[in-house]
């Protein structure tokens, strides 16, 4: 079974890699973003006085100080920049997701999933090969946005090795259960327009109510009580924590939901997808 | 084992109602190429895909070698070959890439899947083109590849699905050469198509299908010999003087039916009876002696033409068109 998943996950990858235009414009999106959305709101420019402003030098300090105490509580960083780049990190696992959908679409569409079906492959590895290869692409994207948010002033303070593999697991995780929603969706689904109206409905709010762009903190409450239920926010906290060293208010609380979220949307997933193809 | 491919009342009743497959029994033997012929929408690919695993028959069962396509259904798909009437390979990739991702699903180590799909792009005379990408083939190239997709682990029995979809006449006879190649190797071969030549030509038995039932079934030459006689066939201007003409030809003891703007006349010998049915002829646009063959047959039983409805547009070139609009 794995091997045929891996088999079937290459074969997307291949032809990800394969289509120049798709590639390069997945690459070039991300970085995009974070150098527009994370570089054009600098957060420290807020609290600096204007220029002439006569203020006496040590109430200065003593704003300044008091209003990056303040951001730092709510961003866990003072640099917008660095907060939205990791958090740029965990929307892609979400904007991914999408793609495992389109992938079963396409599939049967062609009449690829059929020829698939024909054969003795296990219904399972077809369905696995969709999370499988979202993950990978995921995993691509984001090492390629990490390196380029470092280059253009990501600051992360004191994460080692370890620190990025954990924070990885955390991203995998979270690409998986989305991959699997959307997945298993396009299985029933007859149309592509209904998966991509679905993502549209879904993706936006989950990033917004989210950790990922603003801090929850500041939020109103309901939407406080969104966020926190909302799997995007612990994936972005425990990713944040681990590179940046923002704080968490429960770390294993986040890692338990965030596992729990992956693994009844992988095996709900596994279930439906599976039942589709072998009840038709 | 008498039947290679065996179907048992085979029904499918599809979500809403429509009853696509009613009751379709028959025995392939092994090693015979065997054929359903039909219109489009006579139920011929909803039947293969019951055969194949990828339907679950609403009533019957279906056995390949004896195994039940509703219970043993791993074991039917290791011993099938399947090529869907779409096109399915990956056109962004190569042809060999397509064929050796298909022989590693069935389970071949590396090298070996590396030696199957070369035997199978060899086969199918593809080896050539095998390292250019999918989007460079021509139609009947494409056709062949998905051929060469089906065979790679050397199936028992083996489902064309409209194998000859929207190709040229000179590609569809050398695809008609491959899938009686195959047949020389043991191979049982199951063939739906509308086209009535490809039937003929390349079928040991032929089952007639319409409305979810077979209705004649036997070697073509057979069923054409049951036809007796040959027929005339004469297009009037419209449907009324056909039927004028019919009645016409009737009364006086020919044995006519109008089929639309047209009468078919049956007669023993065509040439001869032209003369005596001259007089008759006054008003008639085309006539045309038609040698019996599998087309005459469906006629007969049905009063219905095979391609009457025959899309407006070529099915095969629109699905190319949706594939090239992916990319």
């Amino acid at each position: 079974m794995a091997g045929a998943s891996l088999l079937l996950a290459w074969r997307e990858l291949k032809k990800w890699v394969g289509r120049r235009g798709v590639f390069i414009s997945s690459l070039v999106t991300p970085l995009l973003w974070i150098a527009l959305f994370g570089k054009s709101f600098n957060l420290q420019a807020l609290f600096t006085p204007p220029q002439g402003a006569q203020l006496p030098p040590g109430m200065v300090e003593a704003f300044r100080r008091a209003i990056e105490e303040r951001i730092v509580s709510l961003f866990g960083t003072t640099d917008y920049f660095t907060f939205v780049s990791t958090g740029m990190l965990v929307v892609f696992a979400v904007f991914q997701g999408m793609f495992a959908g389109v992938s079963v679409i396409f599939d049967k569409r062609l009449g690829y999933l059929e020829r698939l079906m024909a054969s003795p492959v296990p219904r399972s590895s077809i369905y696995l090969s969709k999370v499988i290869a979202t993950v990978a692409r995921v995993t691509i994207l984001d090492a390629i946005l990490l390196g380029v948010a470092l280059a253009m002033g990501l600051k992360i303070s004191g994460a080692g090795p370890i620190d990025f593999l954990v924070a990885w697991v955390y991203v995998v995780l979270l690409a998986a259960a989305l991959a699997a929603g959307y997945a298993t969706m396009s299985f029933y689904a007859e149309h592509q327009e209904a998966v991509f109206a679905a993502s549209n409905l879904i993706n936006l709010p989950l990033m917004f109510s989210s950790s990922a762009l603003f801090p929850v903190k500041q939020m109103p409450h309901w939407l406080q009580v969104v966020a926190k239920w909302n799997p995007v926010t612990h994936a972005a906290n425990l990713v944040r924590h681990h590179l940046i060293g923002a704080p968490v208010s429960d770390y294993w609380l986040s890692v338990a939901y965030l596992a729990t979220v992956t693994a009844v949307l992988l095996g709900a997933g596994l279930y439906l997808s599976v039942r589709w193809m072998e009840n038709r | 084992m008498e039947c290679a491919v065996e179907a048992r009342g085979l029904v499918k009743v599809y979500p809403g109602g429509v009853r696509a497959v009613d009751g379709v029994s028959f025995c392939i033997r092994p090693g015979e190429i065997y054929s359903l012929l039909g219109p489009n929408g006579a139920g011929k690919t909803t039947t293969v895909k019951m055969l194949a695993t990828l339907l679950k028959p609403t009533e019957g069962d279906a056995f390949i070698l004896g195994r039940s396509v509703v219970r043993e259904r791993y074991e039917v798909r290791r011993l099938i070959g399947v090529t869907p009437q779409d096109l399915t390979s990956d056109d962004e990739m190569t042809g060999w890439e397509n064929v050796y991702i298909q022989a590693r699903l069935y389970g071949y180590p590396a090298g070996e899947a590396r030696e199957r799909a070369r035997w199978a792009l060899e086969y199918m005379g593809l080896l050539d083109v095998a390292h250019r990408k999918v989007s460079t083939y021509s139609g009947g190239m494409r056709r062949r590849l998905e051929i060469a997709m089906s065979i790679v682990h050397k199936p028992k029995v083996l489902f064309l699905d409209e194998p000859t979809l929207g190709l040229d006449v000179q590609s569809r006879r050398h695809l008609w050469d491959l899938i009686r190649r195959l047949r020389g190797e043991g191979v049982t071969i199951l063939l739906t198509t509308h086209y009535m030549e490809e039937a003929e030509e390349l079928s040991d038995r032929v089952a007639i299908i319409d409305h979810g039932r077979i209705i004649a079934e036997g070697a073509p030459g057979e069923l054409i010999a049951k036809l007796g006689g040959e027929r005339i066939h004469i297009l009037m201007p419209g449907p009324s003087e056909a039927e004028k003409l019919a009645g016409e030809l009737a009364s006086s003891g020919w044995s006519a039916r109008a089929h639309g703007s047209e009468v078919v006349v049956t007669v023993a010998n065509a040439a001869e009876a032209l003369a005596e049915l001259a007089p008759h002829l006054r008003g008639a646009r085309e006539v045309r002696i038609a040698r019996p063959n599998l087309e005459e047959v469906f006629l007969e039983l049905t009063g219905r033409r095979l391609r009457e409805e025959e899309e407006s547009f070529d099915a095969f070139r629109y699905r190319v068109m949706t594939r090239r609009l992916r990319r």
